[in-house]
């Protein structure tokens, strides 16, 4: 099945001064994306650009993706308007496993558009979710939902400290049973992985690496995963095929 | 099908002239679920080692003007379980079979070859792999001393019937030497050009964007250098050449096959549109309708000045 859609863009928003939100119609994407998973965006760039899916709308058949600028792939993305259109591969990657019944949901940096759509999915679902956002200051505040817990290192909005901070504030009843979901930079997502890990809490993570294809054809894009076999130091697991969604006691920090 | 793009290498029929390069498909299974393969003229398997390797550790690409870096390092899951797990599936592609074979010794190329030679009527050519520049022993090392890859091909030719296609290195002095050698040791044909050695500098932080430091510049930016080594060593050799990077068009391909190509490999352009050979196959054809020719007859009708 071909997965490059050509998408018009339908609605677009600056959540801050250097992030974008931008929704597409593809109705294939918006019908199969699950949270976790990806798309692989074509600019006039040679390579696309990898966004990780923040919402979608069945009825309409529409999707969001969040575009931090970050070079000249992502600047030229995130000036696109409504009516301007590209091709967008996807959805790619494995996406979170949400079979479950309660959840902990930790986003930082670019992580917080997937955690919305984990949010989305979940909430939609009845499911219990907890949701603790990490930023460095109020101005880098995005995504955000009052029934949060927000934390910033500043401490200009909500809870002064990381990730951590926040997540240390959840009742015993959040906490037990509970799934933990993160994505965010690696150090924030090492330090949930540790904190899931002390409360006796299985955690998934999704890991970022610079990446062409993002189907699994071109090996640039490896993390270094715990092998399977004996004997063997690490594996190097695709991020874009074989994740980018890995147990947290797999990745090799 | 068109009849109009059936080509030959050498003995080997191709139902087209475009082959999946090495490293850009993997082993055809995450694009088979894109388009389908059969209508390719082959598919180059991932560059396989005896044993298994991880690769090269951290940042493997840097993309560039025209192109990419890439440094990679040969990750692969070894011969023997590419034998075991990826050899039959490559074959229910209805496509050429071709099995890429990298080393870093003559004795690694050696027992590759003779892992490979019990499954031949599996393999429709073994493609040497002299050129991978991201790996520190072997490959490119062997591929830029025209006497080692003499000597190297006369030492698998002794081992094996199946075609032997030397995949040669650019970042050589004179490539229709390296060509002449790849002949003279009893090579089937040759595929011009694999990567060139490139590098990519982070101005904040000073140091190269790939951890290997160097890596392998593919895309389009390298098509000129690759057509004109085609032409350069199609003026010298009897054995045929398949053609090799940036393609990303029809009139890619012509420009390679006129330049003396018999065939072709599509590479990068899969990394960035995955089912380019589907389009490039339609304008093929359909070039071909329009001049009333097949695709075997431009091989070498480039006019010098």
């Amino acid at each position: 099945m071909n997965k490059d859609h050509f998408c018009e863009v339908v609605s677009k928003s600056m959540l801050n001064g250097d992030t974008a939100l931008i929704e597409f119609r593809c109705p294939e994407i918006a019908q199969n994306a699950v949270p976790g998973q990806f798309v692989n965006v074509a600019s006039s760039n040679f390579l696309r650009r990898p966004f990780g899916v923040a919402s979608v709308d069945k009825d309409t058949g529409t999707f969001k993706v969040g575009i931090k600028i970050i070079g000249e792939g992502t600047e030229e993305l995130a000036s696109m308007e409504e009516g301007d259109g590209t091709w967008v591969l996807g959805p790619l990657g494995n996406g979170f496993d949400i079979n479950g019944e309660k959840f902990i949901l930790a986003g930082g940096g670019t992580g917080v558009f997937p955690v919305n759509f984990l949010y989305e999915k979940l909430s939609s679902e009845g499911k219990k979710v907890k949701v603790v956002q990490g930023f460095r200051d109020k101005s880098q505040i995005i995504m955000n939902d009052p029934s949060y817990i927000l934390t910033t290192d500043a401490g200009d909005a909500g809870l002064k400290g990381n990730c951590c901070d926040g997540l240390n504030t959840l009742s015993d009843d959040d906490i037990k049973d509970a799934v933990v979901l993160c994505v965010g930079p690696m150090p924030m997502m090492r330090a949930v992985a540790s904190w899931a890990d002390s409360k006796g809490l299985k955690c998934s993570v999704s890991l970022e690496q610079r990446m062409a294809c993002g189907i699994g054809i071109c090996l640039v894009c490896t993390c270094k995963i715990k092998a399977e076999e004996e004997g063997i130091p690490f594996e190097h697991k695709r991020c874009c095929k074989d994740g980018p969604v890995f147990d947290s006691k797999e990745v090799i920090w | 099908m068109s009849e109009r793009l059936f080509v030959k290498v050498g003995d080997t029929f191709l139902k087209s002239p475009l082959i999946l390069a090495s490293g850009t498909c993997n082993m055809g299974r995450e694009l088979s679920e894109i388009y389908d393969l059969s209508i390719l003229g082959g598919l180059s398997s991932k560059g396989l080692t005896i044993k298994p390797r991880a690769g090269n550790e951290g940042v493997r690409v840097a993309e560039c003007k025209a192109g990419m870096l890439n440094s990679v390092g040969l990750q692969n899951p070894g011969v023997e379980h590419f034998i075991k797990y990826d050899l039959d599936f490559m074959n229910s592609l209805d496509t050429g079979v071709i099995v890429n074979v990298a080393g870093h010794s003559t004795d690694d190329y050696i027992d590759m070859v003779k892992a490979l030679d019990p499954h031949k009527d599996k393999i429709d050519a073994l493609e040497i792999n002299l050129s991978c520049p991201n790996v520190k022993e072997g490959c490119m090392s062997i591929g830029s001393d025209k006497t080692q890859i003499k000597k190297i091909v006369s030492e698998l030719r002794k081992l094996t019937d199946l075609p032997l296609w030397i995949k040669l290195t650019p970042n050589v002095t004179s490539i229709s030497d390296m060509a002449l050698a790849a002949q003279e040791g009893g090579a089937d044909a040759v595929v011009l050009i694999n990567t060139m050695l490139g590098m990519a500098v982070d101005i904040k932080t000073r140091r190269p964007v790939l951890h290997n430091n160097t890596g392998g510049y593919s895309g389009p930016g390298i098509k000129p250098v690759a057509i004109r080594m085609v032409s350069e060593c199609f003026q010298v050799l009897d054995i045929p050449i398949i053609g090799c990077g940036g393609i990303e068009d029809a009139k890619d391909v012509l420009e390679f096959m006129i330049a003396g190509a018999s065939a072709v490999e599509i590479g990068t352009a899969s990394l960035v549109i995955p089912d380019a050979p589907v389009f490039i196959t339609d304008e093929l054809e359909a070039w071909c309708e329009e001049n009333n020719t097949d695709i075997a007859s431009l091989t070498g009708t480039l006019k010098l000045w």
